[in-house]
């Protein structure tokens, strides 16, 4: 036992015992820490990134298709032959959407593609409402993101490992990799708390005693919402704060409740040798100070949401951020944090089988789950137009990876590189981003790639043999983008995205910087 | 039995006193000498129990006492499977008949049942711990109707719990719920139409590798990275998956009829259901049919090349299905990986999130004997001096480990599900008589899985309720410590779970005004015989529930506890199960150490 380890673990019990009393970081010196020169006053406003985590490897080819069509080789012929065909009843292999007709909301045009013969797309059937949100400018697709270590095609990821990330195609991995934001070393940091750091180094949060952290996460621990200073998401369960039975809760308290309650509270702020039970007592003890904090007011009264959401897995979780945001944004809430990283998850993405099905009624087939994501992002943005935060609040979609283009009979197998979306008021939507890595014909630039697989003796450069696309735009592209508009500091970039230089495109344009 | 192995396995763990003491025992057996490796103390077999059982109880302390470690574990090793099938089927069939629904809440019941009163508690332990690895879940909407085929899965892993890895293994990959779950079921080799063709789902050849047998790098005995240039290695990449995928084709049901055919077809009784898959490869058809579903190719997609799988090894194309899964078998199982992978996971399950690379290299050589026998494994995690001797605790934030040694980080997070297992069968919990349909309520209202975030068999991926490798952000991230239960303890769990607990204290006990007739009833008697006696309240729970080690400062505010309720008149059943109910949400009693 080194001193270090010990002094560390009374460190950290003094930390439990606060609850975060708001000043962890200045007992921190020795930690490597983001952003500690920043000094300046609070951050002004209200900025608030939502992750929507799709868990399990979203299907992402079929969220938005290219519409441009002769019935041989253009873009969604090559698409629906990749696909092994539209799904039929007859032709159960397909993975193909059908080719809406002329006229059909869904088909939406690229406003970053002036080439009429290449702009136009059509968005999965399920996705009604944001077709909607696109086509009013709110939302933009990001394509072909994925982890990179640098861009690279084909020969390069046969040079060398090191031109790849590590653990390719499998979920954990992966899952960690695009939480991280930093796809070089194996880290237990995630790029949301990194961003934290630095955001609560700038005066973001307005609490103190006992403080809310600046991640709340509706869907358990990630890896995402971690950091050195902001080291562990706030967690609240989909279903709101609930009270700790036969124990004193808001309100008045019995002398029988008063006594069980004090001396539990008092078992969970004493200290502890053991490293178990001093994190359980810190993580019980914060959540007693928080629930204190939270609970008088948070979906209550006038911090109540006005809109109804879906009483489903992501609607309640939307449902519960939407709260948050209402209580705690210092614009029109009670102000205990100028800036908040939320993150929801919907799982039930990895379709090995079952992904196409007849049944228009299913819940868990891809089409299913997708119109639980459109409906709860929609109750969602209804609701921040309710509380005038859409200008405030960014939403944006991770998965660990899409899947194969080709049909294993019954669904699609892990694969890398696909699209993801933004939405919100600050976005610049409405249109495509297509433009990644960006030189010497590496990745796919400037356009939606290529859905063929090629054959065995004439192979796409940038996929595999059944349609696994390697990425164009790197997660730390599409990461920076969020992380320069919620005004993380310039200079932190390059330490949180270590891998961002060696993208000459940089962060991408769907969001204003700072 | 095979003798010459379990002499073997004596001699390597010859260093550790437990394991002689087992020859020495039987040598005396009948006897009315106290077993050389009896526990120390009541106390000491409370802490064997609660690391081998759903929980220890008075009954099995003095067993315990009177065997030693090593019989009783032998007896163990040799208790029959407590079966949950039949019983569910007939409640299941009952339940049908009677113009009931049927769903999970029939496969929990009997599985809690069985967890709490079942006598091959370690054999049931090791089905949970099993099925913390070999992950099947009803969470998936593949077999999430499948009530019954899932309770025989549990079966299959408890039945399988102290054989041999391999036969465990190759009985996993041919179970039609985890065929299912995981997409063998119904994979087929590649169909081509149109021009388009499919190629075989690379699910179930992927996680057998992650998840159940060998992990993504290379590892040394003792669980550490094996490096090259500093760097770990990967032990397959996407081709082997690839290739492996077509080991994997040609599944379906055991009953789906073969004359005439109809691969799409079967599964119409139970055992159809669960019985081990059948493959249609060239073993029921010719090559030529389109009913061979099974991938007979190589790795260009003719029959001129072989599989090229795990480690370069190669199974030849042309084989029967039951050749190739064989083979597969037999490539994965004898991996290196395999011995350090699930050994290491076991230990996290039974004693310590973080053992010592020592230990697992102990417990990694007896399963890398011949035949790799589980029942060996479970007895040396058990017997090792690290999993007997948990180093002392300093005085909380004085000075170092006393006997140095990582003390702090000794130990794990009790599991939630065996912090409520453990109460019930401390306190003597009554399970209510079967119903109608011959079923026993355990679990009132249900729940667990959102409340506790865990429950048998309802993990929300195949990455089971939480990793072996995660680590809490703070002084286990920082220290590069693994706590995996932490990863479903948070704020807001913290308060699911107590209510949970609390539902099945303060809300059921033994003499209450109308208590619930769908959970057991505890028996507050061991406490209420006290009243009035502070102290004595609180050592009785001291030694039912934390095996004698509650500090000083805990006991003296659960006197004081006690005390306080007393002055506010609460009766003695309340003063009760609220010092079984605050004990139950302490530090203390969250850690097993």
């Amino acid at each position: 036992m080194s001193p270090a380890r010990n002094s560390r673990r009374d460190f950290l019990r003094k930390v439990a015992c606060l609850a975060c009393s708001g000043g962890a970081s200045a007992l921190l010196p020795q930690l490597r820490m983001i952003g500690t020169a920043m000094a300046a006053g609070p951050l002004s406003g209200y900025k608030a990134l939502v992750c929507i985590y799709l868990a399990g490897g979203n299907d992402s080819w079929n969220l938005l298709v290219p519409y441009d069509s002769n019935g041989t080789n253009l873009r969604y012929d090559v698409y629906m032959n990749a696909r092994n065909g539209v799904f039929s009843g007859s032709n159960t292999d397909g993975l193909a959407l059908a080719r809406p007709s002329p006229g059909d909301p869904q088909i939406v045009t690229d406003t970053n593609d002036g080439n009429n013969a290449t702009n136009r797309y059509f968005l999965h059937p399920s996705l009604t409402n944001l077709a909607s949100i696109y086509r009013s400018n709110k939302l933009a697709f990001a394509i072909n993101v994925g982890t990179l270590v640098k861009p690279i095609n084909m020969v390069d990821y046969n040079q060398s490992a090191s031109n790849r990330p590590p653990q390719l195609f499998s979920h954990a991995d992966q899952t960690n990799l695009w939480h991280q934001g930093n796809t070089s070393a194996n880290s237990s940091l995630g790029w949301g708390g990194l961003c934290a750091d630095d955001l609560q180094a700038q005066g973001a949060n307005l609490t103190t005693s006992p403080q809310l952290s600046l991640c709340v996460s509706v869907a358990g621990s990630n890896r995402f919402e971690v950091g050195n200073v902001v080291n562990n998401p706030y967690q609240l369960s989909s279903s709101g704060l609930t009270n700790l039975a036969d124990m004193c809760n808001s309100g008045s308290c019995s002398a029988t409740r008063t006594a069980r309650d004090s001396a539990l509270n008092d078992l969970l702020a004493a200290t502890y040798a053991s490293d178990f039970a001093a994190q359980y007592a810190g993580i019980f003890g914060q959540g007693r100070a928080l629930y204190s904090l939270l609970s008088p007011d948070l979906g209550q009264g006038t911090y109540a949401v006005s809109t109804i959401f879906p009483n489903t897995t992501l609607g309640n979780q939307l449902k519960i951020v939407a709260e948050m945001i209402k209580l705690c944004n210092p614009v029109t809430g009670k102000g205990y944090a100028s800036r908040q990283i939320f993150f929801v998850q919907l799982g039930g993405f990895d379709l090995h089988s079952g992904e196409m099905s007849t049944n228009v009624n299913s819940t868990t087939d891809h089409a299913g789950l997708l119109t639980q994501l459109d409906q709860a992002v929609a109750a969602f943005w209804t609701e921040m137009g309710a509380q005038g935060m859409q200008n405030n609040v960014t939403a944006f979609t991770m998965t660990e990876f899409a899947r194969t283009l080709q049909s294993n009979g019954a669904g699609s197998d892990h694969a890398w590189g696909g699209i993801q979306f933004a939405l919100g008021g600050a976005v610049n939507g409405g249109a495509l981003y297509t433009k990644g890595s960006g030189s010497n014909g590496k990745g796919i630039d400037g356009a939606f790639p290529n859905l063929a697989y090629g054959s065995m003796s004439n192979p796409n450069p940038n996929a595999f043999s059944r349609g696994q696309l390697i990425p164009g735009i790197a997660v730390e592209q599409y990461a920076a983008t969020f992380a320069k508009w919620m005004d993380v500091t310039n200079g932190n970039l390059n330490t949180i995205f270590p891998n961002l230089p060696n993208f000459p495109g940089g962060t991408l344009g769907f969001l204003p910087a700072a | 039995m095979k003798p010459w192995i379990r002499a073997l396995s004596i001699f390597l763990t010859a260093a550790v006193p437990l394991a002689q003491a087992t020859v020495h025992d039987h040598l005396f057996k009948g006897s009315f000498d106290i077993p050389a490796d009896a526990p120390a103390s009541s106390n000491d077999a409370a802490r064997f129990l609660t690391q081998a059982t759903f929980g220890p109880t008075s009954a099995d302390i003095n067993y315990l006492m009177a065997q030693g470690v090593g019989e009783w574990i032998d007896e163990q090793l040799a208790k029959p499977t407590t079966l949950a099938e039949p019983t569910v089927e007939a409640v299941f069939n009952a339940r049908t008949n009677g113009g009931q629904g049927v769903n999970q809440t029939q496969r929990l019941n009997r599985l809690y049942w069985q967890a709490v009163y079942a006598p091959d508690q370690l054999r049931q332990r090791m089905a949970y711990a099993l099925s913390q690895i070999f992950v099947v879940s009803d969470q998936s909407s593949a077999i999430n109707q499948d009530v019954v085929p899932m309770t025989h899965y549990w079966d299959l892993l408890a039945g399988d719990a102290f054989g041999y890895y391999g036969i465990l293994l190759s009985d996993v990959t041919y179970n039609p719920t985890m065929g299912k779950y995981l997409n063998a079921f119904h994979n087929t080799r590649s169909f081509c139409s149109g021009g388009n063709c499919t190629s075989p789902d690379e699910n179930y050849a992927r996680e057998v590798m992650q998840l159940f047998s060998i992990g993504l790098i290379l590892l040394n005995m003792d669980h550490s990275p094996v490096l090259n240039g500093g760097q770990t290695i990967p032990t397959y990449d996407q081709t082997v998956i690839t290739h492996t995928a077509k080991v994997f084709t040609g599944f379906t049901y055991s009953d789906a009829p073969t004359n005439p055919p109809n691969f799409n077809f079967g599964g119409v009784t139970f055992a159809g259901q669960y019985n081990p898959m059948a493959c249609w490869g060239t073993e029921l058809f010719p090559a030529s049919s389109n009913n061979m579903k099974h991938d007979i190719t190589g790795d260009d997609g003719t029959t001129n090349t072989p599989k090229t799988v795990l480690g370069g090894a190669t199974i030849p194309a042309n084989q029967t299905c039951a050749q190739d899964v064989a083979d597969e078998i037999a490539i994965i199982a004898s991996h290196q990986n395999v011995a350090p992978f699930i050994s290491r996971q076991l230990i996290q399950r039974f004693v310590s999130s973080n053992p010592s690379p020592a230990y697992i290299q102990r417990v990694a050589s007896v399963f890398d004997t011949p035949g790799n026998d589980l029942g060996d494994v479970i007895k040396a995690i058990l017997t090792d001096s690290e999993a007997r001797n948990p180093p002392a605790l300093p005085t909380p934030g004085v000075g170092a480990c006393p006997s140095g040694g990582n003390c702090d980080s000794y130990g794990k997070l009790r599991e939630p599900v065996l912090r409520l297992t453990a109460m019930w069968r401390a306190f003597n919990a009554q399970a209510p008589a079967p119903d109608a349909y011959g079923e026993i309520a355990m679990i009132g209202s249900g729940g667990f899985q959102g409340a506790l975030g865990q429950n048998f068999l309802e993990s929300p991926t195949v990455f089971n309720f939480y990793l072996p490798d995660y680590q809490l952000p703070g002084v286990f991230a920082d220290n590069n410590l693994y706590s995996p239960e932490f990863q479903i303890t948070n704020a807001s769990s913290t308060y699911t779970t107590a209510n949970l607990y609390d539902s099945f204290i303060a809300k059921a006990y033994q003499g209450m005004t109308n208590p619930p007739t769908n959970r057991p009833l505890i028996d507050l008697s061991s406490l209420t015989a006290n009243v009035g006696n502070p102290s004595a309240m609180v050592a009785t729970i001291n030694a039912n529930m934390l095996y004698g080690t509650m500090s000083p400062s805990m006991s003296a505010r659960l006197t004081t506890m006690l005390t306080s309720l007393a002055s506010a008149n609460a009766s003695a059943q309340e003063q009760a199960w609220s010092l079984i109910y605050v004990t139950m949400l302490s530090p203390e009693y969250a850690t097993q150490r």
